[in-house]
């Protein structure tokens, strides 16, 4: 009874949104000391579902059991003391606070029932880190380690507040692969030792299979199929979620690699801090060819393609292209001279959420002569049969193009911006984070637009946290660590654990030019 | 920032807001003594009840209205003109100025000249903020509140000063026009001017361009995602400053349409802080033109109509508290909105599970 009695139970859950149906009459139960993946496209119901375990959200009807009693009052604070944690996508912490500090936030151990105790928080720091050997740095700032240390911070945080049920939303988005490794043992030792139980959001079906017990799988508000792990396989999985078979077919390279495109020429970089993000940064990107970016988020890979596309400044170095010199210029005075950009935070820079899907198709055309009457008034007939045509192309799938692009779904608003940097044509693309947070279908679909694209000729800098995208696409792989090129590959030339080596800085080939 | 669409459920809001704030007034009269039907039908004939009071009716819109519509074309770049009580008396202040220089020229000559001084004097006082903004990163709303203290200081001591009228019984006030320059009346006994077609004019450019050209678009995005816009290649440093200017130039022409056509002299009075009133009115009509222009006319009504109070013992100033708690309605509607709709929800969920079983 120890095992395998429930200790979360979903009754006939609903969730209305204003128009959506988030979650459709979902009845799951969870059983103690197991992990349970959840997956499913996005916007597919499986946030909100955790959302309301975690009490953030009120279901619109059913009920919830949390260890055999009823959530009377959906509220994290009650939640948490019934010991759900949770680990966010985007971690929760205090930068400039400790680990240690950031650990005991919201339950810190006080002097004389005033003062913070620091020396308390370090000790019951460690005192976790003893106990669920996890190890972290405890008196070190949070801004200054590691995205994995980070995700340790925020684990042991939930430890803190007396967690046995955790949930991971989308835990091994931000972390290389000898982080996932690590954070799979960890998941497996707490489980065993501690009998927790862990709840798994997530894309990767690979991952799924490697970690999970059971696994359930959720499409369009529906809770569709829950299974042993040991009885599917990925491919099965993919084609529950999607709702049709997935194939994800060899992508067909054409084409020999033409002139030089885009030329990077001792790139000095700052972040938004003034320290410096990339160091002497030199790299040449030829027509028809993909140059991936395999690097750990903070290693100036968004630094360095900020500054080739104009979002942020340069300090020193070059950037040529088609042999234009656009060193400092403006992203529009940049865009002119033959570039494109999708950007990695498609909601902060990718798009307008208060326009409709018509104007954020539009923007960038909207001073050609045929979306204007009199050289000046809008043409909305010609802007919207413009906006519908590439809707339908791109098979965006939402409300339409009149609707607001902040109310579409993450992986629709990718294929909203992916649309209209395409759609310019131009001989260079730089493409960051380009299926973040997008689900199975719309990554091959967009994958196979970034083949396309690259097999037509055009220039292709690729940067992903998603190592296994690099891999796919690339043809050369540059790896980045600490603002420096680590190492170059040929497509093929080494495999992803030895890159891990080079993004991680403990290898490095010398003096290196991509 | 309040949401940027009207729809109908803000047209209901709007209508409760209204209606709930006339029932405050009306318990804030009944508590000092007055009756209020009585004192809203005085309100009523306050504004209408002679073609004099319709035409102050319409010059106040007018200047409710071109405020508005400055606030509008600021928050349409994301910049929130707050100093447009400011540029409206420099811009009065150097148009009345022209008119008293060139005594004797040709109306032909003065008013096109003192136009152009108002817009260019008012556009570069808004230029100043504009600029901060963009290349310094200084918040717009401090700067513009405090150069509203410097506009106001400043013209008070040339109107004292060097521009001082003759007329020793005006304390701060310059020369009176020539009557040749004034904007002609057009209902005996009103401030009512001609003036009022420039300001349609102006207000149907504004509206136009906001809404239906490309550069209004450009515009739109800029103020809703400014990261998008500079991303996309537009130049929206370029943009917010244009926009300031325009904004301060616009006040600036409602500073001399207020000399020109109404106390045709410059005085402190001529605004008594009527940028602000127009600010509200924008901030009602969620920085939508069109709205904008309808609700200033309401407004105006308002405020006329409350010098009819007067007459029936009843201090105006329950037009402010009227105003200002349409406001508090309106900002707290969105709230409310949204747990009215999300308890429609819950219930029509749990009916038609009801009706299933």
């Amino acid at each position: 009874m120890k095992n395998n009695e429930a200790v979360i139970r979903f009754e006939h859950v609903s969730m209305q949104f204003p128009g959506v149906l988030a979650n459709d009459d979902v009845s799951l139960e969870i059983r103690r000391g197991e992990v349970f993946a959840l997956i499913g496209e996005n916007g597919a119901g499986k946030s909100t579902l955790m959302n309301i375990l975690y009490g953030i959200q009120t279901p619109s009807s059913g009920e919830v059991w949390i260890k055999g009693k009823r959530v009377e009052q959906y509220d994290p604070r009650i939640v948490i003391e019934q010991g759900v944690g949770m680990v966010h996508q985007h971690f929760m912490l205090v930068p400039s606070f400790t680990v240690a500090q950031n650990i005991v936030l919201s339950r810190e151990p006080r002097k004389h029932k005033i003062f913070f105790d620091n020396a308390a928080a370090e000790a019951a720091a460690r005192k976790l880190e003893a106990e669920y050997g996890l190890t972290v740095p405890e008196t070190e700032a949070v801004e200054d380690i590691s995205v994995g240390l980070q995700q340790r911070v925020e684990i042991l945080k939930a430890l803190y507040r007396g967690a046995e049920i955790l949930i991971l939303d989308e835990p091994t988005a931000v972390l290389t692969p000898q982080e996932t490794e690590e954070l799979f043992s960890v998941i497996r030792r707490v489980v065993r030792d501690k009998g927790m139980t862990v709840i798994i959001i997530t894309h990767k079906l690979d991952e799924v299979m490697a970690i999970s017990d059971r696994v359930g799988v959720m499409r369009k508000g529906r809770l569709v199929g829950i299974h042993e792990t040991k009885d599917v396989d990925a491919a099965k999985l993919a084609s529950l979620m999607v709702g049709r078979p997935v194939i994800f077919d060899e992508l067909i390279r054409s084409g020999e690699p033409g002139a030089t495109a885009l030329r990077v020429e001792h790139l000095q970089v700052s972040d938004h801090r003034g320290l410096p993000a990339v160091r002497d940064l030199s790299l040449e990107l030829r027509a028809g060819e993909i140059l991936g970016i395999a690097a750990i988020e903070g290693n100036g890979q968004s630094e360095l393609i900020e500054a080739i596309t104009g979002m942020i400044p340069v300090r020193s170095g070059r950037v040529t292209v088609l042999g234009r010199e656009v060193t400092g210029l403006e992203p529009g005075e940049i865009r002119a001279a033959g570039l494109a950009h999708v950007p990695e935070d498609r909601l902060a820079t990718g798009i307008s959420g208060l326009a409709t899907v018509a104007d954020n198709l539009l923007i960038g055309r909207q001073r050609e002569p045929r979306f204007n009457r009199f050289g000046i008034q809008q043409n909305r007939k010609a802007i919207r049969d413009y906006a519908q045509e590439v809707y339908q192309r791109y098979d965006i799938r939402g409300a339409g193009v009149d609707s607001l692009a902040g109310d579409m779904s993450g992986g629709n608003m990718q294929k909203v911006v992916i649309a209209r940097e395409f759609s310019f044509d131009t001989p260079v693309l730089v493409i960051s984070q380009p299926t973040r947070g997008v689900d199975v279908g719309a990554i091959e679909f967009i994958h196979s637009r970034i083949m396309e694209k690259r097999n037509q000729g055009a220039a292709i800098l690729l940067s992903s946290a998603d190592l296994d995208e690099v891999f796919r696409l690339s043809d050369r792989i540059i790896t980045l660590f600490e603002g420096e090129i680590t190492g170059t590959f040929r497509a093929g030339e080494i495999s992803k654990e030895d890159v891990g080596l080079y993004m991680t800085g403990s290898k490095r080939q010398g003096g290196q030019e991509a | 920032m309040i949401k940027q669409k009207i729809n109908t459920g803000y047209l209901i809001s709007l209508g409760v807001s209204v209606l709930l704030a006339f029932l405050v007034g009306a318990v804030i009269l009944l508590c000092t003594g007055h009756s209020p039907l009585k004192a809203y039908g005085a309100m009523l004939s306050g504004a209408f009840s002679a073609p004099r009071h319709v035409g102050d009716v319409l010059e106040y819109a007018m200047v409710l209205g071109l405020c508005g519509l400055a606030c509008d074309l600021g928050s349409r770049v994301g910049i929130f003109n707050v100093g447009g009580e400011g540029q409206l008396l420099i811009g009065a202040l150097t148009a009345a100025q022209v008119g008293v220089a060139l005594d004797g020229a040709s109306a032909w000559v003065v008013i096109p000249l003192a136009a152009m001084a108002a817009i260019a004097s008012a556009g570069l006082y808004a230029l100043i903020p504009g600029v901060l903004k963009v290349k310094l990163k200084v918040n717009e709303v401090i700067t513009t509140i405090m150069l509203n203290t410097v506009a106001a200081s400043l013209c008070q001591f040339m109107a004292k000063g060097p521009w001082k009228s003759s007329n020793r019984t005006l304390i701060a006030a310059t020369e009176r026009l020539n009557a040749d320059y004034w904007f002609g009346g057009l209902l005996r006994g009103s401030k009512l001017s001609t003036a009022i077609f420039a300001a349609a004019a102006i207000a149907f450019v504004v509206w136009y361009v906001m809404q239906k050209t490309t550069p209004g678009y450009e515009m739109k995005l800029t103020g809703q995602n400014p990261r998008f816009a500079r991303f996309s290649g537009l130049r929206i440093d370029r943009k917010i400053i244009l926009c300031m200017t325009v904004s301060g130039a616009m006040c600036g022409l409602v500073g001399m349409f207020r000399v020109y056509g109404a106390e045709h002299l410059f005085k402190p009075g001529v605004s008594n802080d009527y940028y602000f009133e127009g600010l509200m009115v924008a901030m009602i009509a969620r920085y939508q033109p069109l709205a904008t222009i309808l609700l200033s006319l309401f407004f105006a009504v308002l405020k006329i109509g409350a010098e009819g109070l007067q007459q029936v013992g009843v201090p105006n100033q329950i037009y402010l508290i009227i105003q200002t708690v349409i406001i508090f309605f309106m900002a707290a509607q969105g709230g409310f909105l949204e747990q009215l709709s999300h308890s429609r929800n819950l219930n029509s969920i749990r009916s038609s599970k009801k009706g299933g079983a």
